[in-house]
Parts: structure tokens; sequence; C-alpha cells
């Protein structure tokens, strides 16, 4: 009847004994083609097209409202979409009803069933496909080692702890070997500590299982840590969906780019290609290279460029550029190199690094410097520098 | 419980205030333990006496009604075999009790389900409606009833009885189903469809588990209800159909021997054997809405 069931029926006796043994499953290649959705007249799900191989793991990163979980839910079947395709393994599935897909899907709230013991509810997945009592309770057993939760199968929800819910909601999830595992907020209702320890451990988790994943979240260290690629949201849309170090380093809008992490947002003309990237001429002289997000904009135009202060270095102005009389020989070389000069306004001590804000002729640009780097004094005049690969460049809105 | 924590840490707040006194708050918490002791046994007689009197009343030996009693006989008892009317009061009594529990269980599932789920025409006025049910005067309900089935031409029956406690029962396991289900994630209802389940199963296994506790304090709620009322009854019944609270209240108006005391005694222990029986299925704990999560 449905993937699951196949998959549970005709399993072979070594990829039973380990759950593991599933790792580079080419199972699970889903496709959203054009999906949009209107809530209490609302449309929060305004086109969405997106293409996850097998065994990814993407996250879908926006505030909440952003239309997210929305996605996720219609992927689940639990929503059906206005217009739009959801198709698995090039099986359209927009329409079929969530018993009859097969997805794991795991909730903020942990949605397990209370008067259940812990192995009941790893197992109900089985229960439901009609699997037999000996082997559900051999499996279950298999997952709960899997997970973490060795015996605990007797217990019952109440009796654990928040990460141990959750852990027994992924087994459960997990143990109907789902063409996908989708994960909503499962973190959020961890403390600190554990929800980073936990979703170590599902990365981990994941990639042993090779289930193409889906993780739902607002917290943007989370996406950072665990996925292969981003998708962040924002009204119902994908702003940027790239690797983790592309949506950080490189934002392609102004959205991406306050959303995840702190950013310096500084307003330019493009000035041509550069042999790494594109430069920018900023507050009319100063020349700073960036990376194009998209097509390269032509010369004259104006654009806006975003870097993160982790990728800006402060360097101070050689004397030769600042001082009048110096030696003539160096100072050729330093006026060439690209930067943004400036003078240092304040530093803030961090603990494990120190911030520090240069007033330059663009506005404030703030540097984060390395642990034992130098740090310059009240007032000097600096440069502040960047690799071309660190900073995007993007059309200005 | 927050009483006596209070109690408790105004007496500290003294005994720090009085300064360096520390035996004075220990013979206080002795006296306050023996004074909590002697008043929680006065709340326990003040509850059990009139069914310590009415027990002991049946047992006397004189043909009218006296406290304490005068010797001990069971011929009240006896006497009560020579009365079919009361047996079959009983059984009336009982019959539409258990049929208002059933019903009121099932409409209250159904109803509540509907209000808690769906959005319906007239769902804001039947929630408030199922809310404000217990404001009306039972004596005010039976006068409508009466009126109502003279109206509709309806004979007295144990129907009508029954309709008419429902009409008190119903809004009762309504709100308790409400509760269970305001205390239901419906996250896991989601999880068991994503897992495979269909709709049958997804109420069977996940939403009706989580209505249980409320449907059976429901029940009972209903059943005691009915087959105590009086009040409804005493306009819905006729001289051959009495509920056994109208055969009783009948009977004192022109007796007043033991026999009353008798069948109350008999009242008292049914009523013991089916909270003992709901104790040993569920528990009393889930009847009366403690969370089971915890």
């Amino acid at each position: 009847m449905t993937a699951g069931t196949d998959t549970v029926g005709t399993e072979s006796a070594p990829t039973e004994a380990d759950p593991a043994a599933r790792a580079g499953s080419t199972r699970g290649r889903l496709v959203l083609k054009g999906i949009h959705k209107s809530l209490g007249g609302k449309e929060v799900v305004r086109g969405i097209d997106l293409t996850m191989e097998p065994g990814e793991f993407l996250t879908l990163l926006g505030p909440s409202g952003c239309g997210k979980s929305t996605t996720l839910n219609m992927v689940a079947g639990h929503l059906l979409p206005d217009s739009g395709a959801v198709e698995v393994d090039g099986r359209d599935i927009t329409r079929l009803p969530a018993n009859r897909r097969s997805m794991g899907m795991v909730f903020q709230s942990y949605a397990l069933f209370p008067h259940m013991t812990v192995a009941e509810n790893i197992a109900f997945g089985l229960r439901m496909r009609k699997v037999g009592a000996a082997r559900r309770s051999r499996r279950a057993a298999e997952f709960l080692e899997l997970v973490g939760l060795d015996g605990m199968g007797e217990r019952y929800p109440r009796q654990l702890s928040g990460g141990q819910r959750q852990r027994t909601a992924l087994a459960r999830a997990l143990i109907v070997e789902p063409d996908l595992l989708l994960l909503d907020e499962p973190f959020s209702n961890l403390d600190a500590q554990l929800r980073v320890r936990l979703r170590e451990e599902v990365g981990a988790l994941q990639r042993r299982v090779g289930t193409t994943t889906i993780l739902v979240t607002h917290d943007q260290d989370e996406a950072l840590a665990v996925s292969d690629r981003i998708a962040v949201m924002a009204e119902g849309a994908i702003h940027q969906l790239d690797v983790p170090e592309t949506v950080y380093l490189r934002p392609a809008t102004d959205f991406v780019a306050q959303f995840v992490g702190e950013v310096n947002v500084l307003d330019g003309t493009a000035a041509g290609a550069a042999a790494d990237g594109h430069r920018c001429r900023i507050g009319g002289t100063h020349l700073v290279t960036a990376t194009p997000v998209g097509t390269a904009p032509g010369d004259g135009e104006s654009v806006r460029l975003y870097v993160r202060p982790e990728a800006v270095r402060v360097r101070a102005l050689p004397e030769a550029v600042s001082g009048k009389g110096g030696p003539a020989t160096t100072s050729a070389p330093a006026a060439a190199e690209p930067g943004l000069p400036g003078t240092v306004e304040a530093t803030r001590f961090l603990g494990t690094r120190v911030r520090c804000v240069v007033a330059t002729a663009a506005g404030r640009v703030e540097a984060t410097l390395p642990f034992g780097a130098e740090v310059p004094g009240l007032g000097e005049e600096v440069i502040c520098a960047w690799q071309a690969q660190h900073a995007s460049l993007t059309a200005r809105p | 419980m927050t009483t006596a924590r209070e109690a408790e840490t105004a007496t500290a707040t003294e005994a720090s205030g009085a300064s360096g006194k520390p035996i004075a708050a220990g013979v206080g918490g002795r006296a306050r333990r023996l004074l909590g002791a002697v008043f929680a046994a006065l709340v326990g007689l003040f509850l059990l006496a009139p069914v310590l009197v009415t027990i002991a009343s049946s047992l006397t030996t004189t043909s009218y009604v006296t406290f304490p009693p005068k010797g001990l006989t069971l011929h009240w008892y006896a006497e009560l075999l020579n009365r079919p009317e009361f047996l079959d009061s009983f059984l009336l009594s009982i019959g539409v009790a258990a049929g208002a529990a059933v019903v009121s269980s099932a409409l209250g599932l159904a109803a509540g389900l509907a209000i808690h789920r769906y959005p319906f025409p007239g769902k804001a006025v039947l929630d408030r409606l199922f809310s404000s049910a217990f404001a009306v005067p039972t004596i005010v309900l039976g006068i409508g009833l009466l009126q109502w089935y003279a109206q509709l031409g309806m004979a007295s029956s144990p129907l009508t009885l029954l309709l008419a406690h429902l009409v008190l029962t119903v809004p009762y396991t309504v709100r308790l189903v409400l509760a269970g289900l305001a205390g239901l994630d419906r996250s896991a209802e989601l999880a068991a469809a994503g897992l495979g389940a269909k709709a049958p199963r997804v109420f069977w296994h996940v939403t009706l588990p989580a209505v249980r506790g409320p449907l059976i304090a429901g029940a009972f709620f209903a059943l005691i209800t009915s087959f105590d009322d009086l009040t409804i009854a005493l306009f819905v019944v006729t001289t051959d159909m009495q509920t056994l609270p109208v055969r009783i209240f009948n009977y004192l108006q022109y007796n007043y021997d033991p026999t009353v005391t008798a069948v109350g005694t008999v009242m008292v222990l049914f009523a013991a054997v089916a909270v003992v029986i709901i104790e040993r299925v569920v528990g009393v704990a889930h009847l009366f809405g403690a969370d089971p999560e915890n």
C-alpha cells in the first residue's frame, strides 16, 4: 500500500539487525513545485520551489509566521496546498492523506501518546502496519538503543525528561523507515544545554541512518550547526537556499543578513569584476571587494554589501599613508590594498573576543577581533578589510 | 494545604520577631497539629452524621424514626420486602440513572468534540448554554418540562424521565469532555496519522484515551445526579411510576416509620458499592480530574 509498508514488510535480515545500516539511502528525493497556501484568508506560503536530494538534511529557517511549519505540514500531509505539487521519488503525493505517506514527524510538544509506554509509543507505527507483536517489541528495543534509551521501554512518557521524550519521539518516527524525517521545532522545549547536545545527536543519527530530513526552526545557530543546506524563509517565500557557510557569510537579502546573526550593511556602487570577486566603491573613493549574489551588477550600479563582523580584519593604517613625511617606498602597495579606512570609536571586551567599532565614510563598521589579536586604541586610524568570499554584493533594494 | 503553609510561615515570622524563643514554635506546632486533627474530625463528623443517624435509626425497634435507636432489630429491612413498590421504584431509578450515564457520556463526547474541533453556526451559543445550564434552578426546570411535555402530548414514561435528567447531566459531561480535550495535544493525533493510522484508529488509540477519565467521571456524575434527583422527578412522574426519591418523599408525607431509613441505608450501601467498584476499575483520582500526567 504505502512505501513504508513495503519496506517494513520486505526488508532483509541484516538491515533489521542494525537500523544504522540504511545509511547512504537513495530514497527520499523531495520536490516541492510552486506551493501556495492560504490559512484564515492570509497567504502564508507564496510559491515554494525546492528540491532535496536523498539523505540531505535541509533546514527551513525563519521567524514565526514565515510559513515554514505550514510548508512542513504540507509535506507531512496534514495540510493540502492550494496549488503546487509535492513529489517524493518522482511520485506525486500532493493529495495523499498523511496516513498513506511515509513521513516520520517529530513535534515541538513531543506529541507522545501519554497512556502508552515508551516501547509502545515507538512501536506504534509498526502496529498500524500490522507487524506482529514479537517483531514489534524486538524492533522497538533496537530503536530504543539507537536513541540511547536502552531499558526505558517500560516507562511512561510522563516519567521521562524532555530530552528523553524527544528521543522517544525520534525513535517512533524513524522505526517506520520513513521516506522523510520531518522535525518541527524539535528542540525548542528543551533547555539551552540540552538543546545543543540533542541537536548534535540528531545530526549524527541522521548521517548514520541517512534519512532525508527537514528541520523547521527559528534558531539560526541550530540551522547552521546541523544542516547540509538552509532555506531562509520570510513571509511565505524562500529568501535564500544554500549551504550554511554561504547563507552566513554571503546573505542574499537584507532579511537573511539581519536574521542570521549580526551584519555590517554598506551601500556603494559597483566598480567592475576583480580576480577573486567584484569591486565596489564605497563613499565615492574606497575600493572593497565582495562576491555578487546572482548576476553581477553593471559598473556604476547601486549595490549593497553585507559583511559579518567576524569577517572584518582591522589593521593599523601604515605610517606612510597617515603620516606626512614617511619614506615613500612603502606607501604605494599599502594604498593599493582594498579596504575601508576609519577611526576606532569603541572597543568592547566580550570574553572570548573583542568587538571593535570603526567609524568610516560609509558609517560604523563592526569587527570581531580574533582571540589574541592586538586591540587598536581608541581614536586610532585603521583600515577595515575582508576577503571577497566573505562578503556578499547585492543590487540595492 | 496552602493555608497550613501560610500559617506556618506566619508563625515562623512571629517566632523570629519574638527573637530567641524557638521553643515556642515547637509547642505551637504541636498544638496546631492537634487542633488541625480535631478540626478535620469535626468536618468528617459533620459530613457523615446524617448518614450515621439514618443508619442507626433504621435499626430501632420503635415504630417511629428516632435517634438514638431504642433496641436493635432488622425488622424494618424485612418490612421492605413486603413493600414491592420500593423495589419497583429502585429499579426504575437505577434504570433511568444508568441510561442517563450512558446517553450523557455519548452525547457529551459528541458535543464536546464538535465544540472543541469544528466551527458550526450556533457553536458559541451552544457552548454558553452548556456552561450556564447549571445555573437554572431544578424546580424551574421541572415546571418547564411539565408544560413542555404537556404541549407535546408526551405521557410520563421512563423515557420522559430520562430526557428530563439528560437536561441536567449532559452539560456536566460536555464540560468534562471539553476539559479533557483541552489537555490533549493535537500533535499526538497528527503524529498517529503520520505513523499510518486512519481516522478511526487515531480516534481509538489517541483521542479516546485522552477523554476516558472525563467520560467515566461524567457517567458517574450523571448516574448519581439522576439517581438522586427529586425536584424534577416530582413534576414528571405519575402515581404508577415513581422514582425512589419520589417514593420516599411521598411515603414520608403519611408515614414516619423506620422503613424509610432502611431504604435510605440501602441507598447508601448501594452508593458505597458503586464507588468501590469504580475505584477498583478506574481509580477515584481519575474521576475527580486528577491529571494522570503527574
